[in-house]
């Protein structure tokens, strides 16, 4: 499935998009796998209290998780995931 | 009286007369200051039927009785008048720094009353106030006439002005102070040009109080606490600026491009705040007592753009880039330092280019009519050069300067302009995000995203999260959202100081600079109550229900591509949720019920 | 080891929250005209610089300063302003080669940074660590650091 990474993901992963080719059933085996292969720098943006941070923005084909089921929401090899840290503006 | 200074400064450009007087406390109590106070102030001083262009119009500039303490992010000011884009009351919030030193000076208001016969300038030194001629100054732009001022009055002037843009009445004129920052919207620079006022340049060397300090620290502390631990306030918007959204939207298919016929771009990573901060971008910025830092101190070396000064924000990015079909950063910089130095509100210039550019791609504007200039969507030369002649007043950039409204309509499309009460909708789709779409149709000073931004909880999820496509709740959203904004904006806070703190940090930090004791639901009264009056100012100058509205093509032409394809907007289903929430009958006017409760006459 | 303010210019936002720390720690009040340390902004380049009293160690101030009111505490080395016995005579503000003296015209006092008794507020106020307090051994580990980076870069293969 294709990822797409923003903001301070882009600087801590070293890219901004890539074609990750291990299945993942959900959007927590995918997040829990990048955090396994980028570290505590991708943690801290993306996980809080165990759970996905309320303030992060993952959307799977153009949905926000927050409106899925978060963590377990199910994901396709297909799937384009995009995931901003919290940011903002206006 | 502390928070506060407790007077108002008066200056009538037609006599020359300067006076003071003392700011009631009483109206200081409901209307806080900076919007709210200015809004009060032409509500009671000006007919709102009157043309926006004549003398009759008044200028009013205010900071908040926060503005020029150390309550976190909180040095700004607004300039009050009726709108020349919009026919509307127009409350326009600026940074930068020159509304702390009106505080500084001795005033809480400053009103321009009149028109000067000749161009002129106000130079304000504490009690000092002097009306100086301007004409040697008329023509010049921002940065020019800074510079010019400050060698005959004072090297540390702060200076609010116009450029060529407000002398020559572009609709969507802006007000610039600091150089770079902009009392944007809605024309106010216009209305200072039709007055022949050039420029107010103020010293001032005095005290803003505080009734208790110890309180205060207590409550500035928690507040800066709480924005520094916020990803947004403490980190991202530092790192990155408003431009962040560009992607964000985009992902989400709310981006609007080709003056909103689609809303997706595929190159917008290149113009986003990501691709800034790594190309442009020199070190971030902060206006008077801020924390956030979210300014963009930007170079252009490209010889071909090159410029420095600060921007650009999200909205300026989006319009000339996006909009336009534009995916040249350097390019839309360039566009942006153009409307800094000729003082133009950079909303209205990009999507007025963007219409332009539907306009020639219909065929109802030809070469000819703009000079030679290929004005097609993703020409980026073409873009900048007509915002370069709209600046200076020349060629194709008069016939821009009325706004999109006035220049589809004269073209026999009116629905090709995309604004609500002649004002340009900024950078959300309102297909793609419901609530935003009400907010625009709503606010009232014309389309504006600041005025009810839900962008926040409907996109970001900030406080929460609440879906972007669904229409329940989102009446009930904007209200809020509309309501704790007027009231925050009154202060003189900046409204990203929300991403931290909310309506109690603010009650509590007013409360104890002034002395007088809010609490949160007293403060957001005070939102509704301002919202309210500046509803009445408008029915007063004939604004309808009609004008509560979004164009035709949001309402009817579904997104075609991207993640929000097929969606459009349902503000009628929301509209009358929201009539009746207010406190408002079905024709939209305020009920003699919901004015009593807010204290305001019928 | 004792401290000192550092002043980390390339951090300063032009934001100014040290200005009103300082005067209402000060003088209770906010005025930015009658603080200790000033921010310099160049508008059209966006970079501002935050100034205020060095403690030199061979003050010009305290060697102009006939009723000594100025002087040096041998234990902190900071130079401390006696405002009983200061006569405002000003010679300190002309002395000063960076300006950071400075006369009061409101209270008729010379204002000087006095690092607040060891806690200055300007520090703990601004939000980017523009202005630092730290101790003086340490103060350019971080700028030394930073760019010692760059010799890590250019000898790494």
């Amino acid at each position: 499935m294709k990822v797409l990474y923003f903001a301070v993901l882009r600087d801590v992963t070293g890219k901004r998009e890539e074609d990750w080719q291990q299945p993942e059933a959900t959007v927590g085996d995918l997040l829990r796998a990048l955090v396994a292969r980028y570290g505590h720098g991708f943690e801290r943006w993306v996980v809080k209290d165990g759970d996905l941070w309320d303030l992060v923005i993952v959307l799977v084909n153009g949905h926000d998780v927050r409106h899925l089921q978060r963590f377990n929401t199910p994901l396709a090899p297909a799937d384009t995931v995009v995931i901003f840290p919290p940011v903002g503006g206006g | 009286m502390h928070g506060w200074i407790g007077k108002v400064l008066r200056v009538n450009l037609s006599t020359g007369k300067v006076s003071t007087e003392a700011l009631d406390p009483a109206v200081a109590r409901d209307y806080l200051g900076a919007r709210g106070l200015g809004v009060k102030i032409m509500i009671d001083e000006v007919d709102p039927k009157v043309d926006p262009l004549s003398p009759d119009n008044k200028l009013v500039f205010v900071p908040g009785p926060l503005t020029g303490s150390y309550a976190p992010s909180a040095g700004r000011y607004t300039v009050v008048t009726k709108g020349a884009l919009t026919g509307a009351i127009a409350s326009a919030n600026s940074g930068g720094v020159w509304g702390p030193e009106l505080k500084f000076a001795g005033y809480d208001a400053l009103i321009c009353e009149g028109a000067a016969p000749k161009p002129v300038y106000l130079w304000i030194r504490n009690q000092t106030v002097e009306l100086r001629d301007a004409s040697h100054l008329w023509g010049k732009d921002v940065p020019e006439t800074t510079d010019a001022i400050r060698a005959e009055t004072d090297d540390d002037a702060k200076i609010a002005c116009i450029g060529p843009a407000g002398e020559n009445r572009v609709l969507f004129a802006a007000i610039m102070n600091d150089l770079h920052r902009a009392a944007g919207r809605s024309g106010t620079g216009a209305v200072m040009g039709s007055k022949n006022l050039k420029a107010v340049a103020v010293v001032g060397t005095g005290a803003v109080t505080c009734a208790d300090p110890k309180t205060f620290e207590r409550a500035v502390m928690k507040a800066r606490d709480m924005i520094q631990k916020h990803p947004v306030g403490g980190t991202g918007l530092r790192l990155y600026g408003t431009n962040v959204l560009t992607n964000i939207l985009n992902q989400v298919g709310g981006y609007p491009t080709k003056n909103f016929q689609d809303g997706h771009f595929p190159n917008a990573d290149k113009i986003g705040g990501e691709t800034l901060a790594a190309t442009l971008l020199q070190r971030p910025k902060g206006c008077f007592a801020c924390i956030i830092s979210c300014g963009r101190v930007t170079k252009i070396t490209n010889p071909k753009y090159a410029g420095e000064g600060e921007g650009p924000e999200y909205e300026t990015a989006w319009g000339f880039g996006g909009d336009c079909y534009v995916d040249d950063l350097e390019a839309v910089t360039k566009a942006n330092f153009f409307c800094n130095e000729f003082g133009m509100d950079t909303i209205s210039m990009a999507a007025t280019v963007a219409c332009a550019m539907e306009l020639y791609e219909k065929g109802l504007i030809t070469r000819e009519d703009t000079g030679g200039i290929a004005l097609e969507f993703g020409n980026a030369e073409a873009m900048v050069e007509v915002t370069r002649l709209t600046g200076i007043g020349e060629g194709f950039g008069k016939k821009l300067a009325v706004g999109s409204y006035r220049l589809a309509d004269s073209l026999g499309h009116p629905e090709l302009s995309m604004t609500v009460k002649k004002q340009e909708i900024p950078a959300y789709d309102a297909r793609a995000v419901q609530g935003i779409g009400l907010n625009y149709a709503t606010a009232n000073g014309g389309a504006a995203h600041v005025r009810g931004y839900t962008i926040s909880p409907e996109v970001l999820g900030v406080p929460f999260k609440v879906d972007k496509d669904t229409i329940d709740g989102k009446p009930a959203l904007v209200i809020l959202f509309q309501n704790l904004t007027a009231a925050l904006d009154s202060t003189g806070s900046c409204l990203f100081a929300t991403f931290g703190i909310g309506a109690d940090e603010l009650a509590e930090m007013l409360s104890a600079v002034t002395g007088v004791a809010y609490t949160t639901a007293d403060f957001m009264k005070c939102g509704d109550r301002i919202w309210n009056l500046e509803r009445q100012f408008n029915l007063a100058a004939g604004l309808t229900t009609q004008d509560d509205t979004l164009p035709s093509r949001l309402l009817h032409e579904p997104i075609k591509t991207g993640n929000s394809q097929g969606m459009l907007s349902r503000l009628p289903e929301m509209l009358p949720v929201y009539y009746e929430l207010r406190g408002w009958d079905a024709d939209g006017i305020p009920t003699a019920a919901k004015l009593g409760e807010l204290g305001l006459a019928a | 080891m004792a401290k000192m303010l550092m002043i980390n210019a390339d951090k300063c936002t032009g934001c100014r929250n040290c200005e009103l720390a300082c005067s209402m720690a000060h003088e209770g009040v906010f005025r930015p005209d009658a603080t200790r340390v000033h921010v310099y902004t160049w508008e059209r380049e966006g970079f501002s610089v935050p100034m205020m009293c060095q403690h030199c160690r061979d003050a010009p101030c305290i060697t102009v300063c006939t009723p000594h009111a100025l002087t040096r505490d041998p234990t902190s080395g900071w130079v401390d302003l006696d405002d009983a016995k200061c006569i405002g005579c000003k010679m300190c503000v002309q002395a000063c080669p960076f300006g950071n003296a400075i006369w009061d015209a409101v209270t008729h006092t010379v204002l000087k940074c006095d690092y607040c008794g060891g806690d200055p507020s300007c520090a703990k106020f601004c939000p980017t660590h523009a202005i630092e307090w730290v101790d003086d051994l340490v103060a350019t580990r971080t700028r030394k650091r930073a760019f010692s980076e760059k010799f890590k870069h250019a000898f790494s293969e």
